[in-house]
């Protein structure tokens, strides 16, 4: 295929990804919208965080800083897996406009590879937002001492780790489009399932350290670890890995990622075409 | 009126059945819902750890975890239901059959019940098993009194909203989700509210589960009696006394309003 029609089938599945996410609110709306659920999750922690740390007698910036970077970065997990893992079902069974799609040139993989990076484009808005209010809300109103220099922090790495970071979770949610081509019952557990083992086992909000030795051994496992490890070597003053190793273990893990989506995505999607599958509506 | 208020039970049986039987069809279902919670509850479990707080604060998000369990039933089975409804074409039926809507909503809410109880029970129960939460539990009965009344005041809730979602038409994905974070941080979901700055508790004051779960942490983990919750008890009495009325009125003005503008059943709007 025409690297110009995939760029273009790219650009408008980003393009109708926003309209649907926008379409029921306006701009100021969607904002809110977009920025309530992260900052409400962000103040969780952060005052799981200050309670906890209250009551055993000492508070520690630097873990907070920490938690405020893993929890905030961990938007992206969320966003993309539960875009592409909603996706199949929405336009399958809801929109009932996936047969469309599939007939039309261009692939069906490079519309979900569009709807995936508009979901990764309004994480981005939600982090940015979050930060911002994030700051705002500890920094300022409640006079926590968050030990981040935003003048020195190594934005070229940010963004580096970030697009890397992306790319595995997109990964991840192919293997997810894939199983949902062939069934319509579990598209709302697969990204519950893997945020919640990510949350936990990632070092999301604390460092891995303090799991059992099993535990540790999955969390040396996941990618999420790495990404998180790189993104905030790049923010914070204090090492908690060094950030060259950390990248390559993510983008090692990423392009094994990224292997197993292509696979699960191109064997399902055969197999789905084989048993009609693309155009079968069920109300699960 | 007795045989109106047998023939609408019966209308309440059947769409109880209808959950209990459709909410447990996919044993995986089981598993997720049981699952996920914990997995999140013990990620705030670690972080006390890591921070060193008391051990009750794990009994404090192993209750949270657990009742999470039953706030996000009210949100997706019963404030987003008749949207469903509505986008699988059963919503008409329930308009031009001749019974109670409060009897469906009525029915919809106790096999909402009894799914998210077994889930519950066992989130409970793995959470206590997990993490050796201390329990210091004096008076059961208190317990269950608080227990009962904060069901019946989310589940009046979600009988409002259900009716409220629907005049918002897709919105209701969106509102929905809004409902579900910030009530967690609201209602002290995994930590006790009254460590929150006064306003925000004057906020989650408004919420009926912020008391309930106060409630049983205090009997459950703490160890209160009947008099020191005797304040959750009477503002959940309270919040019941105006749900329920609240939620018959928007049914009928949902019911109305749908029938003028002929919107109610109109898909994907």
């Amino acid at each position: 295929m025409a690297v110009s029609t995939i760029f273009r089938s790219v650009k408008q599945a980003i393009w109708v990804g926003w309209k649907v996410e926008t379409n029921w609110a306006d701009p100021l709306v969607f904002s809110i919208y977009y920025v309530i659920r992260p900052l409400a999750g962000l103040l969780i922690v952060g005052f799981v965080f200050i309670i906890g740390s209250a009551v055993a007698g000492s508070f520690k910036p630097e873990y907070f800083a920490y938690m405020f970077i893993g929890n905030t970065f961990f938007i992206y997990v969320l966003q993309v897996t539960m875009t592409m893992s909603f996706l199949i079902h929405e336009d399958r069974s809801h929109y009932e406009v996936l047969k469309h799609i599939y007939l039309a040139p261009g692939s069906l993989r490079y519309y979900i590879l569009g709807r995936a990076l508009n979901g990764a484009m309004n994480a981005s808005i939600s982090l940015v937002l979050t930060i911002g209010l994030g700051v705002l809300i500890f920094q300022r109103l409640l006079g926590i001492n968050i030990p981040i220099d935003w003048l020195s922090v190594n934005y070229p790495a940010v963004l580096l780790s970030l697009v890397i970071g992306t790319l595995c979770m997109i990964s991840i949610g192919f293997v997810f489009s894939g199983i949902n081509l062939l069934t319509s019952r579990i598209q709302f557990a697969l990204p519950d399932y893997v945020s919640g083992i990510f949350y936990l086992l990632g070092g999301v909000v604390f460092p891995p350290e303090i799991l059992p030795s099993w535990a540790q051994s999955i969390s040396n496992a996941l990618p999420v670890t790495y990404f998180l490890r790189a993104v905030r070597s790049s923010f914070l003053a204090q090492a908690y890995g060094s950030f060259s190793v950390d990248l390559l273990y993510l983008a090692l893990t990423t392009v094994v990622t990224a292997f197993v989506g292509a696979v699960v995505f191109k064997a399902a999607e055969y197999k789905a075409r084989r048993d009609g599958l693309i155009d079968r509506k069920e109300e699960y | 009126m007795i045989e109106d208020l047998v023939f609408n039970l019966k209308v309440a049986y059947a769409r109880l059945w209808v959950r209990v039987k459709g909410g447990n069809r996919e044993p995986h279902w089981i598993l997720t819902e049981v699952t996920v919670p914990i997995l999140t509850l013990s990620a705030y479990v670690y972080l006390y750890k890591m921070l060193n707080a008391p051990a009750e604060f794990a009994g404090f998000v192993v209750i949270g975890g657990t009742m999470i369990a039953f706030w996000s039933n009210v949100l997706w089975n019963m404030s987003a239901q008749f949207y469903w409804e509505k986008e699988t074409g059963n919503l008409q039926m329930y308009l031009v059959a001749p019974i109670s809507r409060m009897a469906i909503l009525l029915g919809m809410a106790v096999g909402s019940i009894v799914n998210t109880a077994l889930r519950a029970v066992a989130i409970l129960a793995v959470g206590i098993l997990i993490f050796q939460v201390p329990i210091f539990l004096r008076d059961p009965a208190v317990a269950v009194l608080i227990f009962v009344l904060t069901i019946v005041a989310l589940y009046t809730l979600g009988m409002l909203f259900a009716s409220l979602f629907l005049l918002y038409g897709r919105e209701a994905w969106h509102t929905v989700s809004l409902l579900q974070e910030p009530v967690h941080f609201l209602s002290g979901f995994y930590f006790p509210v009254r460590y929150l700055p006064f306003l925000i508790q004057l906020v989650a004051s408004a919420i009926p589960i912020t008391f309930g779960l106060d409630g049983i942490r205090r009997v459950i983990i703490s160890g209160e009696t009947a008099i020191d919750v005797l304040p959750h008890v009477a503002a959940l009495i309270i919040f019941i006394l105006i749900l329920m009325p609240l939620s018959k009125l928007a049914l009928n003005f949902m019911e109305n309003l749908g029938k003028k503008e002929g919107r109610l059943t109109l898909r994907w709007q």
